[in-house]
């Protein structure tokens, strides 16, 4: 059995050795288990189909019209709205920056979690506290993060940029505006997730290297591998399941990031860090233009799910070993 | 010798790295709260200090004062509660049935459950407000956190499925050779087994439902309205008045960072499962 295998154990495994008789005889109640286990789950699945299937199932309807439902304004439009959703240049742009942006976010937060992952492991259980300190942002909610970090970056006031004036970095502390400059904006905005959210990275290739059996190590340093050798063609090898599923997870979540950018800069300057759940929410909101924000959302959801679902099948089946 | 002082080193080092590492990690936070005890105009003053120069509670008492703030954490705490409550109630029967019985159902429940995590919330709440219209939810706590159950459910079968799996099957055939029925061997027996568990998913749907905020901008206006729509109001309304916002948001984190050290080494496992897991 593979390390990320014990990370995340089977979950489809089948139970030890079934006892001789198989499966339990019925209770006295007549239910069979398999009728009692679908009535202990079947109010979840109620209450889900409710309240996520419907809406679900009404944003799809919605997406075929046009107007807002209301008053007489509503009318069948076929496909006119996916057509406007493909096709319009704002909606295509924020669709270009979720992308860019989630690969920013994803890239930094698996490249400083990793590192700090790695010092960890290597501190051993002696530096639990630290570790501990280290979780706390993953408790602090998206929309004071953003907030914070805008207040540690606003031009010349922020702390950021008063720092790196005083250890020279830069010459003014008014030198680079982070926030409303178009060009970094993007850049600027993901910082309060990867921040967030370097947390979790850490706590799951933590989890994922604690898995790896120390024998490996000392086979391939009897190979003679060291250093970076050992974490290139040890380490990351196994551990590549953990970090695909890690990286699918953060990934996911940086693409529907919405309060953490709302609460920075709104999208702006002139959109350029407008990701697609803000234009779908200005869509809807403030262009009162309900079709195109549902045809819009079904796509983005579309999209969403087929990344989930190839997650879904392909790497969270730990149990099926290749 | 000299071998053994260069491993000393090295190890100094690398507890060096760390400590600075979970510093600098630290500071933004830190730094918030510090600001939140400056006086208004020391928190904006240009060049901007690390440490309080003078301490003060009047970013505490601006904020508090503001219309509608206090009001908002009444809200947030309302619809957290309903939303944990309804979480648990729905996920725990959920989860025993998914690990103890492993039917089909169970693992369609369990896709569905990484599924709906996976789909944007503005996909949900954008239909959920014409919905939770036509049964007049709008703005409550109640239609909010039935929303917000959307979020925490799914989270709360997963978490609560990771901690039933380590329940011996000993255990529920003890209690069931002793009489309990089944239903009564998992409210009586298992529940207790799993308590710490329990626990730990109950607290992360509570802030699953604490730091939503798409929800809860959508579905609220005025009465119902939560401390996060509260912290992003104060900038349209009154100016960016940067001393109580920073009251404000340290305050509103004050219940995650007591829960979290309530329940610590716990919630590192919980965390380690959920994340790992789903």
């Amino acid at each position: 059995m593979s390390p990320a295998a014990q990370a995340a154990p089977p979950r489809t495994a089948p139970p030890a050795p079934a006892p001789a008789g198989g499966r339990r005889p019925r209770t006295r109640r007549g239910l069979s288990d398999a009728g009692y286990a679908t009535l202990l789950a079947a109010p979840a699945v109620v209450v889900l189909l409710a309240l996520v299937g419907w809406p679900l199932v009404k944003l799809a309807v919605d997406s075929l019209y046009t107007g807002s439902g209301l008053g007489d304004g509503r009318g069948f439009a076929g496909l006119d709205n996916y057509v406007t959703a493909l096709t319009d240049p704002a909606i295509r742009a924020a669709a270009g920056r979720t992308l860019a942006y989630t690969v920013i976010v994803v890239t930094a937060e698996l490249v400083l979690g990793l590192a700090v992952a790695l010092l960890f492991h290597r501190l051993g259980p002696r530096a639990r506290i630290l570790q501990t300190l280290f979780l706390y942002p993953l408790m602090i909610a998206p929309v004071v993060a953003g907030l914070l970090w805008r207040f540690l970056m606003i031009d010349n006031v922020g702390i950021v940029n008063e720092l790196l004036t005083r250890v020279g970095i830069l010459d003014n502390p008014g030198d680079v505006s982070w926030l409303s400059d178009p060009d970094l904006v993007l850049f600027s905005v993901a910082l309060p997730d990867i921040w967030l959210t370097t947390s979790f990275m850490t706590l799951v290739l933590y989890a994922g290297l604690q898995a790896i059996p120390p024998d490996l190590y000392e086979a391939a340093r009897l190979d003679g591998a060291r250093g970076l050798r050992l974490l290139v063609s040890v380490t990351l090898p196994l551990l590549r399941p953990v970090i695909a599923v890690a990286l699918i997870i953060r990934g996911v979540d940086a693409a529907r990031a919405f309060d953490v950018i709302l609460i920075q800069t709104d999208g702006g300057p002139q959109s350029a860090s407008e990701t697609l759940s803000l234009t779908i929410y200005k869509t809807m909101v403030s262009y009162n233009d309900p079709g195109t924000a549902a045809a819009t959302s079904t796509l983005f959801m579309i999209v969403m799910m087929a990344v989930a679902m190839v997650a879904v099948l392909t790497i969270w089946r730990p149990g099926k070993e290749s | 010798m000299s071998h053994l002082l260069a491993a000393r080193i090295r190890t100094g080092l690398l507890w060096a790295a760390a400590v600075a590492v979970v510093l600098l990690y630290g500071f933004p936070f830190a730094y918030l709260v510090l600001t939140s005890f400056k006086p208004a105009v020391d928190a904006i003053a240009v060049p901007p200090t690390v440490l309080p120069e003078r301490f003060s509670l009047d970013n505490y008492v601006t904020a508090l004062n503001r219309p509608g703030v206090t009001a908002s954490f009444v809200n947030s705490v309302s619809t957290a509660v309903i939303a944990t409550l309804l979480s648990m109630a729905l996920a725990i029967p959920a989860a025993w049935a998914i690990t103890r019985y492993r039917t089909r159902t169970g693992r369609l429940l369990m896709a569905g459950s990484l599924l709906v995590r996976m789909a944007p919330a503005v996909a949900i709440g954008i239909p959920l407000v014409t919905i939770l219209g036509a049964v007049n939810l709008t703005d409550t706590p109640t239609g909010l956190a039935l929303a917000q159950t959307t979020v925490a459910l799914p989270l709360s079968i997963w978490l609560l499925a990771s901690f039933f799996e380590g329940v011996p099957r000993e255990i529920e055939e003890a209690a069931l050779v002793d009489g309990c029925g089944r239903f009564g061997a998992l409210r009586r027996v298992i529940l207790p087994v799993v308590s710490g568990g329990v626990a730990v998913t109950a607290i992360f749907a509570f802030l699953a439902s604490w730091n939503e905020f798409l929800f809860a901008l959508l579905l609220t206006s005025i009465r119902a309205q939560t401390t996060p729509i509260a912290i992003a109001n104060f900038q349209s309304q009154f100016g960016l008045d940067w001393g109580p916002m920073t009251a404000l948001a340290t305050l509103y984190s004050v219940p995650a960072v007591v829960l979290t050290l309530l329940l610590q080494r716990r919630i590192v496992a919980g965390l380690s499962l959920g994340a790992v897991k789903g």
